[in-house]
């Protein structure tokens, strides 16, 4: 911005850096390079106006929040229920469970929904392996007679596989990079990103002797928590469960330092205690939310059709 | 030479270069063991570096040679197409075959539990015979890796396995009387069979770690493997343990091997898993070893486990299939069915091993 003649003089005061020249005493500098005093101010309000940060007021804040916030619903209406209308862009939405509790069927059946019905590109980030294209593809059929509209609706959701935290970080380095050049291509509009799951790259990583695998996990947290932020993205993750002792309570992997980073969290679990009694029915729970009240359960069914609605918000069911 | 850095942790990289190392090649060539004494750490920590250093080389060659290794990136249609023109491992249990949706998937893990008895190995053994069925009868014509950790290998049953098996397809053999059917006969025998079955013993679990690390560089050579069998997965980590966290990390980081494995290199993994008694507030159940983050490991989970005097499978964890449980039957010829009752009238068809039934049954 600075033109180049008076950069060169600058640098004969010692002013490299936008920071130097903003806090210096401009009459100083105006006598000192004979330059006008009125061309100097123009120069330091160019400057601040591109290099500062403003403070905003919750009101613009709010406004701008409204014109870029999304609510993209599941496909699932009991689960939209849950989530208050559905997937908020700009926040990153957490699915946990135990093994077999239904994390990756939800995915799937929200990559249907939102492909077929909202006709909206979608991500998928499979570290599993878990990821079965014919499983979308029941679901797919299930919801959508024609078969145009079902191959269409495949071809929107785009899947990348990572299976260590750096080829994650890569793929979505890669994600930042062509959304910000806009480059409307082959993905169009983006705004759902699944990833299944996250706790299976940053597990090998803790514990241990090594202290860079916490570093690498936050890593991984701000860059979900920016993408989601700045291109309004409804990011949705899976996380296993834990227990402290074999009779405790379940709790989301990961730790207290990955708490902060979903602003909702639900609970996915088997509605039979054992896995004797062979079922398809989940219940989930919503266990951390900004919006609504925790502890509201629905019971899903992740059967052939996809994840669907079996019965209305009852907190007495079955459990 | 490497241009860039290999992700390991600052502390250890410094330690390295102050030993002398200048280029991956030399930290593969020194080895774990050489690795630990030179710049003194200890062998896990060693077997892990050199696994970062393995798997950051071997995308480095894949990238820039354009491997025609499986592309991570695609749409799900393209990933529907591939799915469907891959075949199946079957069990030769057709109502196994059926609840898996056609039989072992590969690119995927799929984990057995159950109590010693049960017949997880029966299935492995059976399971590396079967890779190798030609195409022209069903089969993938592939080869096997089978790793042991218990020595529950029995070479003498995988011969009964096979020689059944090679009946079987001659049997279609001479019912359909083709070209390609006589030919492949020629190759699939029981030598064949057995001599493409590479079977490595660990016996502890560096032994473990340190095999399915070196797996990416076996299967570039051996590249007709589609099945990889771990037959004792918990045994090695059962014991000796003090620290849980490490347990938890190395575990979890053999997973993730494991799922590069299947997915780089079209293989069936098939792991087999114990079972232990989780002790809850009102009841104790029996719950898969290993604990509840290794259960995420596995795509496909299948329970093994009594009923009185029959052998159930449930299939448990599946990205596709519905959770079922079905009957099964371990024959001196292998995994198979249960027939109906009006046809096992004779001994044959009876349990192989009677030691192995529940202690509840009484004695005839």
């Amino acid at each position: 911005m600075v033109y180049q003649g008076l950069a060169s003089k600058f640098s004969s005061l010692m002013l490299f850096a936008v920071v130097d020249f903003v806090s210096s005493d401009l009459e100083d500098v105006a006598q000192k390079c004979s330059l006008s005093y009125k061309a100097l101010v123009a120069v330091r309000r160019v400057l601040l106006a591109q290099f500062s940060a403003f403070p905003a007021n919750g009101a613009d804040l709010y406004e701008e929040l409204k014109s870029s916030t999304a609510i993209l619903s599941t496909g699932i209406p009991s689960l939209d229920k849950l989530l208050d209308s559905g997937l908020y862009t700009g926040e990153v939405t957490e699915l946990m469970g135990a093994p077999g509790s239904g994390k990756t069927q939800v995915c799937l059946s929200i990559a249907a929904s939102m492909s077929l019905g909202l006709k909206q590109h979608v991500l998928f980030l499979d570290s599993t392996g878990g990821f079965t294209a014919s499983r979308l593809y029941q679901m797919l059929q299930a919801q959508a007679e024609d078969e145009e509209e079902q191959l269409e609706a495949l071809q929107r959701v785009q899947v990348t596989r990572v299976f260590d935290v750096y080829e994650m970080l890569r793929a979505l380095q890669e994600l930042r990079d062509s959304l910000s050049q806009q480059v409307l291509s082959s993905t169009g509009p983006l705004k759902v990103v699944l990833i299944d799951s996250v706790s299976a790259v940053i597990y090998p990583l803790l514990g241990g002797k090594q202290s860079e695998g916490l570093a690498l996990m936050m890593q991984l947290a701000r860059e979900l928590k920016m993408l989601a932020r700045e291109f309004s993205l409804a990011v949705v993750v899976t996380n296993q469960v834990t227990r402290d002792s074999s009779a405790g309570p379940l709790k989301p992997a990961l730790g207290r330092s990955w708490s902060f980073v979903p602003s909702t969290r639900v609970l996915l679990q088997s509605k039979e205690a054992t896995w004797e009694k062979t079922n398809t029915q989940r219940v989930a729970s919503l266990a951390k939310s900004p919006r609504q009240p925790t502890g509201i359960q629905v019971v899903l069914d992740v059967g052939s059709g996809g994840a669907q609605e079996l019965s209305p918000v009852t907190p007495t069911q079955g459990l | 030479g490497q241009r860039q850095l290999l992700p390991l942790a600052p502390a250890l990289r410094a330690r390295l270069v102050a030993a002398g190392f200048q280029t991956a090649q030399e930290l593969l060539d020194t080895g774990p063991c050489g690795l630990s004494k030179e710049i003194g750490i200890s062998k896990e920590e060693a077997l892990e570096a050199l696994q970062v250093v393995r798997q950051e080389c071997h995308s480095d060659a894949t990238q820039t040679a354009g491997a025609p290794g499986t592309s991570r990136k695609c749409t799900a249609l393209e990933l529907l197409e591939q799915e469907q023109a891959q075949g199946f491992i079957i069990t030769f249990c057709s109502a196994l075959d059926n609840i898996l949706g056609g039989g072992v998937q590969l690119t995927k893990i799929t984990e057995i539990c159950g109590e010693p008895g049960v017949g997880k190995t029966q299935l492995c053994m059976q399971l590396a015979v079967d890779v190798q069925i030609p195409e022209c009868f069903g089969g993938l014509a592939g080869e096997a890796v089978f790793i042991d950790t218990e020595g529950s290998f029995m070479v003498d049953r995988v011969v009964d396995v096979a020689t059944a098996c090679v009946q079987h397809c001659q049997l279609i053999a001479e019912a359909h009387q083709e070209e390609d059917h006589l030919k492949a006969l020629e190759t699939f025998s029981l030598e064949s069979i057995l001599s493409h079955i590479y079977y490595f013993r660990c016996r502890d679990y560096i032994e473990l770690l340190a095999q399915v690390y070196l797996l990416p560089d076996f299967l570039s050579e051996h590249s007709k493997v589609r099945l990889v069998v771990i037959d004792g997965i918990a045994f090695p980590f059962r014991h000796d343990f003090e620290d849980l966290s490490l347990r938890t990390r190395l575990l979890n980081g053999l997973a993730q091997q494991l799922i590069i494995v299947a997915n780089d290199h079209k293989a069936a993994v098939i792991l087999t898993n114990q079972m232990t008694t989780r002790i809850g507030q009102s009841q104790s159940t029996l719950v898969p070893a290993l604990g509840e983050s290794w259960g995420h490991a596995a795509t496909v989970r299948l329970i093994f486990h009594w009923d009185n005097n029959q052998r159930l499978a449930t299939l448990y964890k599946s990205p596709s299939q519905k959770e079922s449980t079905i009957p099964y039957h371990i024959t001196p010829h292998g995994f198979r069915d249960v027939q109906p009752p009006a046809v096992t009238q004779n001994p044959e068809g009876t349990e192989l091993n009677p030691r192995k039934r529940p202690r509840r049954e009484e004695e005839k």
